[in-house]
C-alpha cells in the first residue's frame, strides 16, 4: 500500500516539474515568436571547410 | 534589363553599377546596393544570398535614423542595455539571419534576436564599448531601416491577454492530467470494488486537484457567467459554470456519503473550452500582428517644401525644406520624396518622376511609374528618382488607413455559424436550467430522498454541458485553413469559408487572372534576315526601351548579349530608333514603319498568310510590331498576353461542379471572346472599368446569386469586396491576404475549384461537430432525468464527444 503513496508522490512531483517548466518557457517568452524558429534552424553558421564558404582574397 | 544582385530589381540599362570583385562581375542598380553587398561580402555572409528565398525585390533603403526616440526606450539589464527596435526591410527568413550575424559580429554587442513574426529585435549591448548610435549604423548599413518600437497599449493587452490565457491552459491540462490518475482507478474501483479508506483519500486528492482548474484556470469563465447573470441573458459561460460548478458542488456532497464524483468532468470541460479559446486567440493575435506591421509602414517624418522667396524657385534639390513629423501636413502642403524613402502621405506629383513600389498596398510587385500628376500613396516605397508632391489626403482618410481600418473590421467579424451556435446556445441554457429544476422537483414530490432529488438535478446539469462545443467550431477552422494553406490557399476566417461553400457564380476577371497578364512574343519572322537574327536585333533595341512590351523581346531572347546600339532615341506612339553596326534600325507600328521603309514596300515582304494572321492576331488583342533596317522590312513580331495553361482545365472543374462562369474585362469585346472561346468561359462582359465591376457584382447578388469573384487585386479591387468571397490570385501579400477574403498563394486556377471544395468540406465538418457535441449528451439527459444517471456514462459521453470532435475535424486534411 505504501509504495502507492510513494508512486502518486513520484508522478506529482515529475508532474509539478513540467508545469514549472511550462511556466517558465512561457514567461521567458519562448511562444512569442513561433514562425521564426522553423527557419532558424535551417541556418548553418559559418562552416569555414565547406569550400564555398572560404573568403576569396 | 540587368536586375540588381543585391535587391533583384530590375532597372534600365544605362544606371548600372558594376563591381569586379573577386573574378565574378556583380551588377547592380544603385551605389547603395552595391555598398550593402560589399559590407555583406566583406563581413563573410555572402550566404545571405545563397539562403534568401521568398525575397521580394526592393532597393537598400538606408535611410537616416532619428537617435532622441530610440534612445527613451533604451533600458538596463545588469551592466549590459537592452532595447527592442523594429526592423524595417526585413523580407525574408534571410533578413533576419543577416541582421542577427551582422550584430553579433559587431564589437560590443552580447545578443541580438530578430522576430521573424514582428520583425521585432530584442538587442542587448555594453555600454561601454558600443553605444546605441553604431549600432543602428550598422543596421541601416546593410540596408535595413531601424525603427523605434512603439508598444501599442492594446497589442500589450493583447499579448498579455494570450500569455494569460496559455498559463491558465496549460495549468489546467497539467492538473486534469494528474487528477486522471486517481479518476482511472476510482473507475476501476466502481467496477471492481475498492476499499472505502483508499477511496476516500483519492476523493480528497482529486478535490485538491480539481479546485485550481475550476478557481484559478476558470475565472474568465466564472467571471462571463457572473457578468452574463447581472444582465440576465444566459451566455456560453452560463452553462459552462452549471455544469462545472454543480459537478464541483455535488461531488463534495458525495465525498461525505461515500457516492460517486464527477471532479474529472469538471476539469475536461475546462480545460477543453480553454483549449479552443487559445486556439481562437491564436488566430486574432496574428490578424493583430498585420495590422501593426502596416502600422509601422507609414514615416514618420515629412521633407516639407516651404513656401518659395522672392526670385526661388522650388525645385527638386533646391533648399528650403523642413523635416517636420507627419500630422502636422495639410492637404496642398508639398512635400519632396528622396529615393528610397517612403512616401509619408497620400498626393499627387507636381514635379519630377519617379517609380514607386506598392507592392505593399497592391500586392503589384513591378514598380509603378509615377509623373507630374500621377497619385502617390503614404506608405509606398519611391525607388529611383525625386519628386515634389501635394498631400491630397492626410490622417484616417489616406489609403494606408483605410486598409488597416478595413483589415480591424475584419477581425470583428466572426463565423455566422457561431453566431448559430450562440443563439442555441442562448435557447439551449434556460431550457436546461429549467429542466433540472423540474427533475429535481419531481423526484421531490415523487416521495425520493432530497438528496437523492438533488443528485438527479445535478445530473441533468453535468450531463448537459457539452465541452467540446468550445472545440466544435475553432478546431475545423484551424485545420481547415492550415490545410488550405499548405495547398498554397490563404482563408481568411470561419465567415469566408462558410460563404464560400454557397457560390452560384464564379467571375474571373480577364487580365492577370486567365492570362498571365504579361506581354509575351507568341509569333515572330524575319524578312530579309534569318528569324533568330530578327529578334536579336529587335531585342538589342527594345533593352533599352522601357515600354512594357520591350520585355517580351528580352523574356524571348533569352540572352544577355546584344549588338551595341548608338544613337537611340524614343518616338512616343511610334516606336525606338537606333543604329546597330551603322545602319538605321526601327521598330513600331504599322504606320510608323510602312513610311520608313522607302527601299522595299513593307505589304509585300511577310507572305500574304502572317498578314492575315496579322490582322486577326490584332483584333483578338495582340500587338503587331515592325521591324526595318536602312529602310527595308526586317521582321514582324505578334506581341500578346498569354493565356494560362491551366485556365480550360479550371474552368470546367468549375462547371462540373454546377457554378456558371462569368468572365468580366476592361477590354474590348472581341479581345474578351477570343480569350473567352479559348478556355470555354460562355459569359463574357466586356469594356468594364473597375468601378463598373464591381457593379456587375452587385448587380449579380441583387438577382440572388451568390458570387465569388477572381482578380490579381489590383485593378479589380472593389469587384473583390463588392463579391460575396473575393478571391486575390498571384504574389500574396499580408495586404492583399487583408482585403481579399482568400488569397491563392499560387497563380494556378484549378486552386479556385479546389478552395470552394475545402470550404464546403470544412464547413460540413463543422455541423457535424456541433452534432458531435451535443449528441451524446442530449441523449444522455432522459437517463438523468430518469435517475437512472451512473458516472461511467456520464465520462464516457463527455470523452465521447469530444473524441468525435477532435478526430472528426482531422478529416479536413484527408482529400
Amino acid at each position: 500500500m505504501s509504495s502507492m503513496y510513494v508512486l502518486i508522490l513520484i508522478a506529482f512531483g515529475v508532474g509539478l516539474a513540467a508545469w514549472l517548466l511550462f511556466l517558465w518557457t512561457v514567461k521567458s517568452g519562448q511562444y512569442d515568436d513561433v514562425e521564426g524558429p522553423k527557419y532558424r534552424m535551417l541556418d548553418d553558421d559559418d562552416d569555414e571547410s565547406r569550400p564555398e564558404n572560404i573568403r576569396p582574397l | 534589363m540587368p536586375t540588381c544582385d543585391h535587391c533583384l530589381l530590375e532597372f534600365p540599362e544605362r544606371d548600372a553599377v558594376r563591381s569586379g570583385n573577386n573574378g565574378t562581375s556583380r551588377v547592380f542598380c544603385c551605389h547603395g546596393c552595391l555598398g550593402v553587398y560589399q559590407l555583406i561580402n566583406s563581413e563573410g555572409l555572402d550566404d545571405f544570398y545563397r539562403k534568401r528565398s521568398k525575397w521580394q525585390p526592393g532597393p537598400a533603403s538606408g535611410q537616416t535614423v532619428d537617435l532622441a526616440a530610440f534612445a527613451e526606450n533604451i533600458r538596463p539589464a545588469g551592466t549590459d542595455a537592452e532595447t527592442d527596435i523594429v526592423l524595417d526591410g526585413i523580407r525574408c527568413a534571410s533578413c533576419v539571419w543577416l541582421n542577427e550575424k551582422i550584430l553579433m559580429k559587431t564589437q560590443g554587442v552580447i545578443s541580438a534576436q530578430v522576430n521573424y513574426a514582428t520583425h521585432r529585435a530584442r538587442i542587448r549591448w555594453n555600454p561601454a564599448e558600443i553605444g546605441i548610435e553604431a549600432i543602428l549604423k550598422r543596421i541601416s548599413s546593410i540596408g535595413y531601416t531601424p525603427k523605434p518600437f512603439v508598444a501599442k497599449a492594446y497589442e500589450e493587452e493583447q499579448q498579455r491577454a494570450s500569455q494569460d490565457l496559455l498559463i491558465r491552459f496549460g495549468t489546467a491540462s497539467f492538473f486534469s492530467m494528474q487528477l486522471m490518475i486517481f479518476s482511472l482507478a476510482l473507475y476501476a474501483g466502481y467496477f471492481q470494488g475498492i476499499d472505502d479508506k483508499t477511496k476516500n483519500i483519492f476523493h480528497l486528492l482529486s478535490l485538491l486537484l480539481t479546485t485550481p482548474v475550476l478557481f484559478y484556470s476558470g475565472w474568465p469563465f466564472l467571471k462571463g457567467a457572473l457578468r452574463g447573470l447581472r444582465h440576465v441573458t444566459f451566455n456560453m459561460d452560463v452553462l459552462i459554470v452549471a455544469g462545472a460548478g454543480s459537478a464541483y458542488l455535488y461531488s463534495i456532497t458525495q465525498m461525505f456519503t461515500g457516492g460517486e464524483v464527477y471532479f474529472d468532468t469538471v476539469t475536461m470541460i475546462i480545460t477543453l473550452i480553454l483549449l479552443g479559446r487559445y486556439i481562437e486567440s491564436g488566430a486574432k493575435r496574428k490578424a493583430s500582428e498585420t495590422i501593426a506591421r502596416l502600422l509601422s509602414l507609414a514615416p514618420q517624418e515629412a521633407r516639407k517644401v516651404l513656401p518659395p522667396e522672392k526670385g526661388d524657385i522650388v525645385a527638386i534639390g533646391m533648399p528650403h525644406r523642413v523635416m517636420t513629423p507627419v500630422p502636422s501636413p495639410v492637404p496642398g502642403d508639398l512635400l519632396e520624396v528622396i529615393p528610397g524613402e517612403r512616401i509619408p502621405l497620400d498626393g499627387v506629383i507636381r514635379e519630377g518622376a519617379s517609380e514607386a513600389d506598392e507592392s505593399m498596398l497592391t500586392g503589384e510587385s513591378l514598380p509603378v511609374a509615377k509623373t507630374v500628376g500621377a497619385e502617390v500613396f503614404g506608405g509606398t516605397v519611391n525607388l529611383y528618382g525625386s519628386f515634389i508632391y501635394e498631400v491630397s489626403r492626410i490622417g484616417n482618410d489616406t489609403v494606408l488607413a483605410r486598409i488597416i481600418r478595413a483589415v480591424e473590421d475584419a477581425q470583428s467579424r466572426r463565423a455566422p455559424v457561431q453566431a448559430l451556435v450562440d443563439r442555441v446556445v442562448r435557447i439551449f441554457v434556460p431550457a436546461v436550467l429549467l429542466l433540472s429544476l423540474a427533475t429535481g422537483l419531481y423526484w421531490f414530490f415523487a416521495g425520493t430522498s432530497p438528496s437523492l432529488a438533488m443528485m438527479n438535478a445535478v445530473s441533468v446539469l453535468v450531463i448537459a454541458c457539452p465541452c467540446a462545443l468550445g472545440l466544435a467550431t475553432p478546431l475545423a477552422i484551424l485545420i481547415g485553413t492550415t490545410h488550405g494553406a499548405s495547398r498554397g490557399i490563404l482563408i481568411k476566417g470561419g465567415d469566408v469559408i462558410e460563404k464560400s461553400k454557397r457560390i452560384d457564380v464564379v467571375v474571373f476577371d480577364k487580365t492577370g487572372t486567365i492570362t498571365e497578364g504579361k506581354q509575351a512574343l507568341s509569333f515572330f519572322r524575319g524578312s530579309g534576315m534569318s528569324d533568330d537574327e530578327a529578334l536579336h536585333l529587335a531585342a538589342s533595341l527594345e533593352r533599352l526601351s522601357e515600354h512594357s512590351i520591350s520585355k517580351a523581346f528580352l523574356r524571348a531572347t533569352g540572352s544577355r548579349d546584344f549588338s551595341p546600339v548608338s544613337h537611340f532615341a524614343v518616338l512616343p506612339g511610334k516606336g525606338v530608333r537606333g543604329e546597330v553596326d551603322g545602319k538605321e534600325t526601327l521598330i513600331g507600328n504599322h504606320g510608323f514603319i510602312a513610311s520608313a521603309c522607302t527601299n522595299q514596300s513593307l505589304e509585300n515582304a511577310f507572305p500574304v498568310e502572317i498578314m492575315n494572321a496579322a490582322l486577326a492576331a490584332e483584333t483578338a488583342g495582340a500587338t503587331v510590331v515592325y521591324l526595318s533596317q536602312s529602310g527595308k522590312p526586317a521582321g514582324i513580331f505578334f506581341v500578346s498576353d498569354t493565356i494560362r495553361q491551366e485556365a480550360a482545365a479550371a474552368v470546367k472543374m468549375l462547371e462540373h461542379a454546377g457554378l456558371d462562369i462569368i468572365m468580366i474585362t476592361g477590354d474590348g469585346q472581341n479581345t474578351a471572346m477570343a480569350v473567352a472561346n479559348a478556355v470555354g468561359i460562355k459569359t463574357v462582359l466586356a469594356r468594364r472599368s473597375p468601378i463598373e465591376k464591381a457593379e456587375e457584382i452587385s448587380r449579380l447578388r441583387e438577382a440572388g446569386k451568390r458570387v465569388l469573384m477572381v482578380g490579381d487585386g489590383i485593378n479589380d479591387a472593389p469587384a473583390l469586396v463588392e463579391a460575396e468571397v473575393g478571391m486575390a490570385m498571384g504574389r500574396a501579400t499580408d495586404i492583399a491576404l487583408e482585403s481579399a477574403d482568400m488569397v491563392l498563394m499560387r497563380a494556378d486556377l484549378r486552386l479556385v475549384a479546389e478552395a470552394i471544395r475545402l470550404s464546403g468540406k470544412t464547413f460540413t465538418i463543422i455541423k457535424q461537430n456541433l452534432f458531435w457535441a451535443f449528441f451524446y449528451n442530449a441523449v444522455a439527459i432522459p437517463l438523468a432525468i430518469a435517475g437512472l444517471l451512473h458516472p461511467i456514462v456520464a465520462a464516457g459521453a463527455m470523452a465521447l464527444s469530444s473524441l468525435s470532435v477532435v478526430g472528426n475535424s482531422l478529416r479536413a486534411r484527408v482529400r
